[in-house]
């Protein structure tokens, strides 16, 4: 037999899996994850109650260093590296150099957010156990799961059941892979 | 004495219809990109868009081979309708992502519908925007010239002017539209790859999915790079289509060299982008049988965004004719007297009709709730800004500051197949979109249907 990865419980309501992902913390247990069709208020709060303040500085810092970049390539093609004099105007003319950096800027903060959204959350990621369970489908789609998994502390199989049927869990499932 | 509006919808009228639930809008939604047959009207419709593609297709290679000579442009007018629809296309794009990341940061409800609409024509008109210069150039197979890259010429592109300003927002314009509609559709193809029957499909969503689980986590990195992508993009949208005003604006041809540019045009690009996204809206709501999520409350938003538009347009088209006669400068004036009283008038008068006049009868709610009214006055202001951005480039060259230079333009035959052409591509990739992609972002309806319910 395969081992045992975790326990489901299926919730109808988004009202539901919040009460339960708050009991679950309150009760000690720390390595369990909810999957909900949409994100619902306050639910990550509970799970991950640390800010998540990587992704914002990081697309800050990509703001920077794009504008920088954006700006160098500009200033290095005209004044540095292929001087043209335009009517006597300066080889650095800032102005004319202001839309480029401002667009490169925007071109790698979004790419920033976009691939450290990715990478923060380990994506691309094609398989991962809790796919196995049969309930897990809905969940992108009308249910709100709620997985522990086998690594925490607290985990034993028979008292997690206990406590989902306690919470009103439409349906508890052993997750194996 | 109070003014009552008896056929307004009312403040709290349902965004979706309240027989949708979770579950029917997953499987309703889904079944229109996991169907095994697409429908006939899909059929037929793909069939007309990929005609006009085989025209582009065929323009293009002839082009090519011929030279721009095909076209009528010629000197004075060496501005045709390549430019003027460069403009056009990318002004249609560009009230796609306002329309999505404008009203994303407003957390307007109707927008969670239309987002994905709007954000598939954008990504379906930008290509058709870049296309054109790129024909229009010449020698089109150079046009990577325009890249600073390290090259063996040691030549590189001229960076203070405003056209290599337009290669880099285009480009970058492009990019970000990719990466800000992936980042939104990545839950939906989610949705579809759990749907799935198939193992074709389930392999083909699951790789395009990324593994997508929609865990806390995830949901919460998800919302924060969304929401800093939109407040990114709104302001981005402004600066494209803005550059594309100041490529005109820093000429020195009578009626472009004027400082108004960038914002005039950015405010045809609200109107003629939303008037576009309203026809493809209302062409959905019916193709699709999404009745119950793109419903009376979608369009009559995206008709007071039109609305808008029009006035913001009609109080640009006043600064347009103020300047040049409150002006002193002998060359703009006239031209400015010939674009409304010579040549170009029937195109200056019924554009004007068009995009500003008949647009106001969307201040009747009555007008706003008749999709077939809805329907044609969309298509109006298209035609009607089509004209607007042929008669401002063409106009403008054709009476220039020197008299003896003076000419007119006609297009030739392959200035119309170069827009037929282009109107396929369009199509052809919306109803690919259509075909294989949620055409509405699922995850976010689902947060308006809850929102319903507990109401």
């Amino acid at each position: 037999m395969k081992a045992l990865f975790g326990v489901i419980a299926v919730f109808d309501t988004a009202e539901a899996v919040k009460n339960a992902a708050a009991r679950l913390r309150q009760q000690g247990y720390r390595t369990f994850e909810a999957y909900t069709p949409y994100p619902v208020e306050g639910l990550d709060r509970i799970i991950h109650p640390r800010p998540q303040r990587l992704l914002p500085g990081l697309m800050f810092a990509a703001a920077v260093l794009g504008a920088a970049w954006g700006y160098w390539i500009q200033y290095w093609d005209e004044a540095l590296n292929y001087p043209l004099n335009v009517g006597g105007r300066p080889y650095n003319s800032w102005p004319a150099f202001a839309v480029s950096t401002f667009e490169l800027m925007l071109l790698v903060t979004i790419a920033a957010g976009f691939f450290g959204m990715l990478a923060v959350s380990r994506l691309p990621r094609l398989y991962h156990p809790v796919f196995e369970a049969r309930a897990f489908a809905r969940a992108s789609r009308d249910r709100f799961v709620i997985c522990i998994e086998a690594s925490d502390r607290r985990f034993d199989a028979s008292v997690v059941r206990r406590e989902f049927e306690q919470l009103g869990a439409e349906q508890i499932e052993e997750v194996r892979a | 004495m109070t003014m009552t509006l008896p056929r307004e919808f009312l403040p709290d009228a349902p965004v979706v219809a309240p027989d949708v639930t979770l579950t029917s809008l997953s499987e309703e939604v889904s079944g229109r990109v996991l169907m095994d047959r697409a429908p006939l009207w899909w059929w037929i419709g793909f069939a007309i868009a990929f005609a006009l593609f085989t025209v582009l297709i065929i323009q293009m290679g002839w082009l090519f081979i011929g030279g721009i000579g095909l076209w009528g442009v010629n000197i004075p007018v060496a501005w045709g309708l390549a430019i003027a629809e460069y403009v056009w296309w990318i002004a249609l794009a560009s009230g796609g992502t306002i329309v999505s990341a404008l009203f994303f940061l407003t957390r307007s409800p109707w927008r969670s519908a239309t987002n994905r609409i709007a954000e598939s024509m954008l990504l379906s008109a930008a290509p058709c925007a870049g296309l054109m210069p790129i024909m229009h150039l010449g020698r089109p197979g150079l046009f990577y010239w325009l890249f600073p890259y390290s090259n063996v010429m040691g030549v590189w592109p001229q960076v203070r002017s405003p056209l290599w300003w337009d290669f880099i927002c285009l480009l970058c314009y492009i990019l970000m539209s990719i990466m800000y509609y992936y980042a939104g559709i990545l839950p939906d193809l989610a949705t579809v790859r759990d749907l799935a029957k198939s193992r074709f499909k389930q392999i083909f969503y699951g790789i395009l999915a990324l593994g997508w689980r929609g865990s806390s986590e995830e949901w919460r990195n998800q919302r924060i790079v969304y929401a800093i992508m939109s407040a990114i993009m709104a302001p981005m949208v402004v600066s494209v289509h803005s550059v594309v005003g100041l490529d005109f604006a820093g000429g020195l041809t009578p009626g472009w060299h004027d400082t108004q540019f960038p914002p005039y045009f950015f405010f045809g690009a609200v109107i003629s982008g939303t008037a576009v996204i309203m026809m493809l809206t209302i062409m959905v709501r019916w193709g699709c049988g999404l009745h119950d999520v793109l419903t009376g409350y979608h369009l009559n938003a995206l008709a007071k965004v039109m609305l808008v538009g029009s006035v913001m347009l009609g109080y640009a088209y006043v600064w347009e004719a103020f300047g040049p006669i409150y002006g002193s400068d002998v060359a703009e004036r006239t031209e400015f007297f010939q674009r409304i009283f010579g040549f170009t008038a029937p195109l200056f008068w019924s554009e004007k009709i068009l995009t500003v006049v008949i647009p106001q009868l969307l201040w009747l709610p009555l007008v706003r709730r008749n999709q077939l009214l809805l329907f044609l006055i969309s298509g109006g202001i298209i035609v009607g800004m089509w004209q607007e951005r042929v008669m401002f480039v063409t106009a403008s060259l054709e009476h220039n500051s020197i008299p003896s230079r003076w000419g007119v333009f006609f297009p030739t035959l392959w200035d119309w197949a170069a827009l037929a052409g282009t109107i396929g591509l369009f199509l052809t990739l919306f109803f690919l979109f259509l075909r294989f992609a949620p055409i509405v972002s699922i995850a976010e309806v689902r947060e308006v249907v809850e929102a319903e319910r507990s109401k």
